[in-house]
């Protein structure tokens, strides 16, 4: 296991050479002028000018290189368009917000949703099963636009009793996390649901009720541990997807994190910020999975033999 | 079992039941009883910013926010009057001879570390802004001023010998002498932009680029930036020791930055904040929001047209029967929505120079009789044509209800949304073949038709529509040195007449000339203006007793 | 594209035994019709895809007809789900643009369903070295951003039509179902028919196709009808985003996007795409429990 944890370790330098290589590609490709906002022309003197500062007038492979020197000393550069910041300062102000909203989340969906799925499983077809998984996924059914609008009209605007947007006390963070929460609580029930009763009618399960251990402890020791493999394995990619996945829920609550800001700089073509976040949410991604893989071979110790 | 079916629909339902209910909710709340004009004792203004200001240097700066955060917390020479003419503000007085500007400085500018504000900062900071170095976007702003184009694009190695030929001196502290390329009548005007603000020389030098943070930034206007968090809130606070603080009523102006519209009308009908910044509110939603007491409309400087690609739609008469089909009122009316005005030609209403200017050949309301006289005049129409718009909300609607327009001429329009930045490269010029007809907008910088009318000029970098006409060109080189208004208003009005005149090419049709719809709450509506070029000045909003 | 078709589409992955499975299938057929909440979903499902289809031909409104006049109408016998700001007929619109929807929606899963099961049972099965490789290209394809893969789909193909939106729905979305077959694909290997099949010299094709494949299918069921809401909601976060159809034609999505800022003046704009949405996916999922339930004999007996 230690060998195949250091093995995997490794790895992620190459990965991330990977990705800032495809990111770097992907952008160099898209066609766009970070230096034009608006529709005013930009005097090739001044976008002369902007080139040289940003080395965007250096070759692509000196360019290249100079980025990979920055990311492994920490610098991930200057953004093209909010002069007055760095990638660092974007990331060490917005990101903390954006980790919190998505830990959040993803703390209303496994409130919500493993306990949904569990209590379906146990009895299938009932009208509690029914109940809690159209309860799970009416929400997750709603376009996340209309369901923050709705949200922030009722509560907020209607009963006064949230505030609309914004993150500053608590009281603001409850509509924006729960709508972000809605997807992955969705995704759990149903996921936690089909591997629990798939989990139920597996011979070792039947073979421990046979053998008269009473149903709850059964439940408790063998199906639900198994029953949870999945939801581990998923919940790795959810995380990337509620982190990045955020830009609607930041756009619309005013949550001042990095999912807003990643996309506007996509449409922006601010290089560096664009580079400088998805190397971070990449590492973040890989190391979730890194942690995830270990973990499954925990949970089902059938599949470490797989691996090391 | 049988419960499947019923559940189904019943969420179906209450989905159903909560957006009527959304729907029926009631409009405007509380009302005040309309200002008895009476001040308040609490003189917080809370509002709401509709971006994150991309940089508050005042070199570095280029959009509508930034700029309205900085003309509050920084003086310029000029403000913009009521009748938009210059008005003094930290420049007392100004001479102008010919090329030559001289500025006459106020003595009782003060920095808010206790410098005096001087004619040297001013040097400094225009002489910064077109420092190649520094790379600022809006450099060019400045190239009216002698040597200032030069100094921009010069080389590392004649960067300093060029410096020094920038045709803006200090002569003493208080009097600043500008030198111009021509005679430009707008440049004193000119002065209440942003570009043309004074940094704080020790300030900027000991901070490098973070000198724009709250705990750094030494500023010179109304209020003084004591929070700015990014993507969140910006705070202001009354700067006690500005040269007329006693006339400014606001203590403190809370700001929130809500990006998004619909939420920002949400804010505001929650009681959250009292005044939105004139972003513009959502189009859906106008008709309702017109109707609420703090609906508040202002006249823009700003032209929303389309331009066709010449190559693609040769014939003019082609161009002036689709010019004719379009029913600019109907679009105001029944899409846009916010009491624009229907454009009529490329310099909007309100321009000094506007009724002498004006051709009143296009028409208000769709003339189909006269377009389709036109299209049958042109020689082999095209009748399949692509119509490009940039995704930004409203425009998508618009292109619908053009297309529809255009479908009564028997011409078939495919729409076609792109992304911003990949649209604008798209456009060129030269625009890409694929290109017949795109939509653009122009919103005035100064307070001058040359600033409309130069776009389309033949080496002007925003004529999209490959017109170009050495005629025209000629009009404008001479426009640019003529400094009395009313022979420069004549030739204006001919080069008006050779875009949307009867005898015009129309290179463009315009669509209308903006304007800016805000929300105010009723205690501040009466002191919360907006300029004609989207400035707002918070050291004249006093907040009334409800 | 009906529910039979789908489960004709899955049984097809499974090519190993053709006479075994054929009887298998009418039983999970049988299975599915016996569970009424699940054939009340399909029997849903192809209404919306009737309506779909047949709504925009015998309908006397033309979905294009712009009368401002007629804008906004609520809900009437000539106009069921009333007029939008162009007046124009939403029932006819509404249908129109289910045809779209579920369009990209179907062509998208698929799309992600294939590609995923290939990616994922190769590295599953081979394991090893390529297995470590492609799982790790597979992390560096995780960390990209979404954005920029539907943006660069739409400036290669120009603008955005049809089949841009399903190569830039799917072309970010089969990392998950990658990493889920491959995980079934694992643990299964190990099981002891598994080790026996392969004891006796059965070919590596045929263990994958008669053995893992068709016992990953439980997972599969529930990720195609996991993707194929996400992949609707998706176009509508890209129409959010403004990078939705060209108009005049229109997807679910972008109508309700359209409708959001008028959500309290005129409701019925955005609650009409909004419950279409809704409904769709509700339903996908019903069926998905159904399939799950009828395709996998050992949960029948609960």
């Amino acid at each position: 296991m230690a060998a195949y944890i250091i093995r995997r370790v490794v790895w992620t330098v190459p990965v991330v050479l990977l990705v800032i290589f495809m990111t770097f590609t992907l952008m160099k490709q898209i066609e766009g002028n970070p230096f034009r906002k608006t529709e005013r022309a930009v005097p090739a003197a001044v976008q002369a000018n902007l080139e040289r500062k940003f080395n965007l007038d250096r070759p692509w492979y000196v360019q290249y290189a100079n980025y990979v020197r920055g990311v492994a000393t920490g610098d991930l550069g200057p953004s093209l368009v909010l002069r007055d910041r760095t990638v660092n300062d974007i990331v060490e102000e917005q990101f903390p917000r954006s980790i919190e909203l998505g830990l959040l989340a993803f703390g209303w969906a496994v409130l919500l949703g493993v306990p949904a799925g569990v209590l379906a499983a146990l009895k299938p077809n009932s009208r509690f099963d029914y109940g809690s998984m159209l309860f799970s996924n009416v929400g997750f059914a709603l376009p996340n636009f209309l369901v923050a609008t709705l949200l922030i009209y009722f509560v907020s605007v209607k009963w006064g009793v949230l505030p609309t947007s914004g993150w500053t006390t608590w009281q603001h963070k409850i509509l924006p996390s729960f709508t972000l929460g809605l997807v992955p609580m969705a995704y759990f029930a149903r996921l936690v649901r089909g591997t629990m009763l798939e989990t139920l009618q597996q011979d070792y399960v039947r073979t421990a009720r046979a053998k008269g251990l009473r149903r709850r402890r059964v439940v408790g020791v063998h199906v639900l541990r198994n029953s949870l493999i999945p939801v581990v394995t998923a919940a790795a990619p959810l995380l990337g997807y509620i982190i990045t996945g955020s830009f609607i829920v930041e756009n619309i609550f005013a949550v001042p994190g990095i999912g807003r800001y990643y996309v506007t700089a996509v449409s922006a073509r601010d290089y560096s910020v664009v580079m400088g976040l998805t190397v971070l949410l990449s590492i973040i991604v890989i190391v979730a999975n890194l942690v995830v893989d270990i973990l499954y071979g925990i949970l089902d110790p059938r599949t470490r033999e797989a691996r090391t | 079992m049988r419960l499947r079916v019923p559940l189904l629909s019943a969420a179906a339902l209450l989905v159903a039941v909560a957006l009527v209910a959304a729907g029926c909710g009631g409009g405007g709340d509380k009302k005040g009883a309309g200002g008895d004009g009476k001040q308040a004792a609490q003189q917080v203004l809370r509002m709401a910013w509709g971006a994150e200001p991309p940089s508050l240097d005042p070199g570095l700066a280029t959009d509508t926010t930034s700029s309205n955060v900085l003309l509050n917390i920084m003086d310029p020479l000029v403000r913009l009057g009521d009748d938009q003419q210059p008005v003094p503000a930290l420049a007392e007085s100004w001479d102008v001879d010919g090329k030559v500007v001289t500025f006459h400085l106020r003595d009782d500018g003060r920095w808010t570390n206790g410098d005096p504000v001087t004619a040297h900062d001013f040097e400094y900071s225009w002489k910064r802004t077109l420092d190649p170095k520094l790379a600022a976007d809006y450099a060019y702003q400045l190239y009216g001023i002698v040597g200032a184009q030069a100094y921009n694009e010069a080389k590392p190695a004649q960067a300093a010998a060029l410096r020094d030929k920038v045709g803006v001196k200090a002569l003493d502290d208080r009097t600043l002498q500008v030198t111009l390329t021509s005679a430009q009548p707008w440049f004193v005007q000119q002065m209440a932009h942003h570009s043309f603000l004074a940094v704080h020389r020790p300030t900027v030098e000991k901070h490098g680029a973070k000198w724009t943070e709250p705990g750094n930034i030494v500023t010179n206007g109304a209020f003084k930036l004591a929070g700015w968090k990014h993507d969140a809130s910006i705070t202001l606070v009354k700067n006690a020791d500005w040269r007329n603080a006693d006339e400014v009523a606001l203590d403190r102006v809370e700001g929130r930055i809500i990006v998004d519209g619909t939420t920002r009308v949400q804010a505001f009908e929650a009681g959250e904040v009292d005044a939105l910044d004139g972003g513009g509110l959502p189009p859906a939603d106008m008709a309702r929001l017109k109707q609420l007491p703090e609906y508040e409309k202002y006249p823009a400087l700003g032209t929303y047209y389309y331009g066709f690609n010449l190559k693609n739609i040769p014939d003019v008469n082609q161009r002036r029967a689709m010019a004719f089909a379009i029913d600019r009122r109907s679009i105001i009316d029944n899409v846009a929505q916010a009491d624009q005005i229907p454009a009529t030609g490329m310099v909007p209403q309100g321009m000094p120079g506007f009724d002498v200017i004006k051709q009143d050949f296009l028409p208000v309301r769709a003339d189909l009789d006269k377009a389709r006289e036109f299209m049958d005049r042109a020689k082999s129409p095209k009748r399949k044509i692509t119509l490009f718009y940039n995704d930004s909300p409203g425009h998508k609607e618009i292109a619908v209800a053009v297309q529809g327009m255009w479908k009564e001429l028997g011409i078939d329009v495919t729409i076609k949304a792109q992304e911003w930045a990949q649209y604008l490269q798209f456009l060129g010029p030269p625009p890409s073949d694929a290109v017949y007809v795109y939509r653009l907008g122009w919103i005035g910088d100064y307070v001058d038709p040359m600033n409309f009318l130069e776009l389309w000029t033949s080496k002007s970098g925003n004529n999209n529509s490959r017109f170009a006409s050495p005629a025209y060109d000629r009009l404008i080189e001479q426009a640019r040195s003529t400094a009395d208004d009313d022979a420069r208003y004549e030739l204006y009005r001919q080069a008006e007449a050779m875009l949307t005149g009867p005898q015009g090419e129309l290179p463009i049709t315009p669509i209308y000339w903006y304007t800016y719809t805000n929300l105010e709450r009723e205690s501040v509506k009466d002191t919360f203006h907006i300029n004609l070029l989207d400035q707002f000045d918070l050291s004249k909003v006093v907040i009334e007793e409800a | 594209m009906s529910v039979t078709e789908i489960a004709g589409r899955l049984a097809g992955v499974d090519a190993g035994a053709p006479i075994r499975q054929s009887s298998l299938w009418q039983d999970a057929w049988r299975r599915y019709l016996r569970n009424r909440g699940a054939v009340a979903a399909g029997v849903v499902f192809l209404l919306i895809l009737a309506w779909c289809v047949v709504a925009p031909i015998v309908s006397p409104h033309d979905p294009n007809r712009i009368a401002f006049s007629d804008a906004y109408q609520g809900p009437s016998w000539s106009h069921p789900f009333g007029t939008d700001q162009f007046g124009r007929d939403l029932f006819t619109r509404a249908a129109l643009g289910g045809r779209i929807s579920i369009g990209i929606g179907f062509g998208a899963t698929l799309a992600i369903l294939g590609v995923g099961v290939v990616y994922g049972a190769i590295s599953g099965f081979v394991g090893g070295k390529l297995d470590n490789a492609l799982m790790r290209f597979l992390d560096a394809l995780y960390g990209l951003p979404y954005l920029p893969f539907a943006i660069l789909a739409l400036a290669i193909i120009g603008t955005v039509n049809f089949w841009t939106m399903v190569v830039a729905l799917s072309i970010a979305s089969w990392f998950i179902t990658a990493r889920v077959v491959r995980g079934q694909i694992i643990t299964l290997k190990e099981n002891d028919y598994v080790r026996a099949a392969r004891a006796v010299g059965v070919r590596w094709y045929a263990v994958l196709g008669r053995h893992l494949l068709p016992n990953t299918l439980g997972v599969l069921v529930i990720t195609i009808f996991l993707e194929l809401p996400g992949v609707i909601l998706g176009e509508a976060f890209l129409s959010f985003l403004g990078l939705g159809i060209n108009p005049p034609d229109a997807s679910w999505g972008s109508m309700a996007q359209d409708g959001r800022d008028a959500y309290r003046a005129h409701p019925h704009i955005i609650v009409i795409p909004s419950l279409a949405i809704a409904t769709l996916v509700l339903c996908a999922n019903f069926i998905a429990d159904g399939l799950r339930d009828a395709l996998d004999p050992r949960t029948k007996e609960t």
